[in-house]
């Protein structure tokens, strides 16, 4: 699908990306909610965010805003589900919360915290200190699964079927086979946290503690070390097409080529979106394009296209505080993008 | 963009029994009008008395920085990190250790996460010591003496238990150890508060008004890995590209020894007080505003470590003086 939204745009470009109001924010839903933005989904038409005030706030177009006052902390990790959203908070609970305002509890962990969540079409799992839960449509007792030190994330391939589990010295993959989850360590020194599944499942890649990326080849294991940020990546995202994964944790987004045997070894990224030597702090792709958002520790926020390393089409200008999370609804017809001190944008992508 | 405010962090040490737990309750109940995050370790002595608990699993991590290769608390960053994210703003976080932690990879967190930098700060380390026990817990455990010598306070505590010419050899054990840290003499953790909290002992400001016990080199040893402290003055301004050289080669082959460094520097041609504080290998250190008029431009740097005997100190900080 090829979106309109670079031709429409362009011609709004001005000089000072981060300085003046952009179309984007005169059309659009500006809010200051003084609530930490933590993270943002997808969900059909709408977008599902979480809040550091333990609410899940849904952003439907043409439609206000609806608030489900969910955890009693902060909600630490929120994932896509079927119709809503699985979140796990620092009260120990991991919910299923649909767009209606529906809310099941799915697991109460006593004193600890859930910090990972992840959602597949045959499996629901979260993490709380060194275990993973899965849950399968039929069993509602999960099965635990172990690791050497708490997990820092959670992961389902496309398909579903395998869990990629991020932990302090590598991550383990885990696999039914016959009603028996079997795993299979990868090893790397260090600490890794968010995790995720190449598109096509052969490569599995881990934000570290250090700033860099760290990957393995799933089939040989074989190692791909991405590293060279000036900061530690918090986000991270998958651009259709070759496909790319696009990162945070540079002074652009850097835009790592998956395709091929041999995916990113040996060769250099693509780097777009640069913006008067800001830091980005937040990424996510434009479905369907080879173009993503990228959200500075300004509070600014550019689009670019990954074959376009000059163009860039201001989004947002700088409000002071980073960008935490940003979601673009289904047929790229409105983004949302948040801010550490919640700040708010809700708005129309094309004209 | 604008600097936010940091949640101060206060690191409770000290071994199992000598009363963190009661300070920790005094803080909490007498400091009612403040909010607390406190995380704690899943062995916790007694019950504590706050709404926002966290437990925490003490897991230190190994850190591959370039060259530099240091330990930090993996799940304080990720606390600290979700604390962050409350739309309630906290104000202050009290960290407090099982008894037998080594507390740099605690502090080394605060120097090495640059999110944990940049929206905490680490107040002060706070060893609670049991006059009773802390002589043989010296002699016995490498983190009694690590406990003391990271502190930027020593509760002497249960000091009615023993004589006070025992509580005064204690305090000087402690001195020998750590010449930093300000020793408060306690029965049941009754420090004034103010004299815990809110210190800012790690800022580089404070570094220019604690005034160390300045003591002789040379003070004799039990053992060998014992942890002491030595202390250099020169009244000769150093040379910016000599000490550099020296400090820097210093830390990066005797790091795992120095255990914590401080010290204000007067360079030849600089007309600012150069300010530094190091804990094992990391160290931070900036320029600190002109000297006060009509005193003295001395330098003085303290070292607290082990095996400190063998780094001829002095012979470097000597050849650091510039001719």
């Amino acid at each position: 699908m090829q979106s309109t939204l670079s031709l429409d745009l362009h011609s709004q470009m001005s000089a000072f990306p981060n300085a003046q109001i952009t179309e984007l924010e005169k059309r659009g839903l500006n809010i200051q909610t003084d609530i930490p933005v933590v993270d943002a989904v997808t969900i059909t038409e709408s977008v599902a965010v979480s809040f550091g005030d333990g609410a899940v706030r849904f952003f439907r177009p043409g439609l206000a805003y609806t608030t489900v006052e969910a955890h009693k902390g902060v909600i630490l990790s929120m994932v896509a589900d079927t119709g809503g959203v699985l979140t796990g908070g620092d009260d120990g609970r991991f919910l299923r919360i649909t767009q209606d305002g529906a809310t099941e509890e799915i697991y109460k962990f006593d004193s600890k915290w859930v910090d990972c969540v992840a959602s597949s079409k045959n499996y629901s799992a979260c993490s709380s200190g060194n275990s993973a839960y899965v849950w399968d449509e039929l069993h509602l007792r999960p099965t635990r699964l172990e690791h050497p030190s708490t997990i820092g994330g959670l992961a389902f391939d496309a398909k579903g079927r395998r869990l990629a589990v991020a932990h302090y010295g590598g991550a383990t993959i885990w696999e039914k086979h016959k009603n028996r989850w079997k795993s299979s360590r990868l090893v790397w020194n260090g600490s890794h946290n968010q995790i995720t599944f190449s598109p096509d499942g052969k490569f599995i890649v881990t934000a570290m503690q250090e700033n860099a990326l760290h990957g393995w080849r799933v089939r040989d294991k074989a190692n791909l070390a991405m590293s060279g940020y000036p900061a530690k990546i918090k986000s991270f995202d998958w651009v259709e097409g070759t496909p790319f994964l696009v990162t945070s944790g540079a002074h652009e987004a850097v835009c790592w080529p998956f395709d091929g045997k041999f995916g990113p070894m040996e060769r250099k990224p693509v780097c777009v979106a640069s913006n008067n030597n800001e830091l980005v702090t937040c990424v996510t792709a434009l479905p369907g394009d080879d173009a993503l958002f990228a959200g500075f520790r300004d509070g600014s926020v550019l689009a670019a296209e990954v074959s376009d390393s000059k163009g860039v089409i201001p989004i947002r200008k700088a409000t002071g505080s980073e960008i935490t999370a940003m979601a673009v609804s289904a047929c790229n017809t409105h983004i949302f993008i948040g801010d550490a001190k919640g700040n708010i944008l809700w708005t129309r992508l094309v004209g | 963009m604008t600097e936010e405010a940091q949640v101060p962090v206060t690191v409770l040490t000290g071994f199992l029994g000598a009363g963190k737990t009661t300070l920790l309750n005094r803080i909490l109940t007498e400091e009612h009008g403040r909010r607390f995050a406190v995380i704690v370790n899943e062995f916790g002595e007694e019950g504590i008395d706050n709404d926002l608990v966290v437990d925490a699993d003490e897991e230190v991590f190994e850190m591959n920085n370039g060259c530099i290769c240091c330990t930090v608390r993996g799940d304080l960053i990720r606390i600290l990190g979700g604390l962050m994210k409350r739309a309630d703003q906290l104000d202050a976080i009290i960290v407090e250790t099982t008894g037998l932690a080594d507390p740099a990879p605690v502090a080394q967190t605060f120097f090495v996460d640059q999110d944990v930098a940049d929206k905490t700060k680490l107040d002060a380390i706070v060893t609670v010591a049991d006059a009773v026990h802390l002589s043989d817990q010296l002699g016995e455990h490498h983190e009694a003496e690590e406990q003391i010598a990271f502190a930027d306070v020593v509760l002497l505590n249960k000091t009615d238990l023993v004589e006070a010419s025992e509580t005064n050899e204690v305090e000087n054990r402690i001195k020998k150890i750590n010449p930093f840290a300000k020793i408060i003499k306690t029965t049941h953790c009754s420090a004034p508060l103010h004299e815990v909290l809110g210190l800012d002992a790690f800022s580089l400001d404070r570094i220019l008004e604690v005034e160390p016990d300045f003591l002789d080199s040379d003070h004799d040893h039990e053992h060998d890995d014992d942890v002491t402290s030595v202390s250099f003055t020169s009244e000769t301004p150093l040379d910016l590209d000599k000490f550099q050289n020296w400090f820097g080669e210093l830390l990066r082959t005797q790091g795992q020894d120095i255990l914590r460094s401080k010290g204000i520097l007067n360079f030849t041609g600089v007309d600012e007080r150069y300010v530094f504080q190091g804990v094992h290998m990391l160290m931070d250190a900036s320029p600190m505003g002109l000297w006060p008029e009509g005193k003295s431009r001395s330098s003085r740097v303290v070292f607290i470590g082990r095996n400190l005997e063998n780094m001829n100190l002095l012979e470097g900080f000597e050849s650091c003086k510039a001719h």
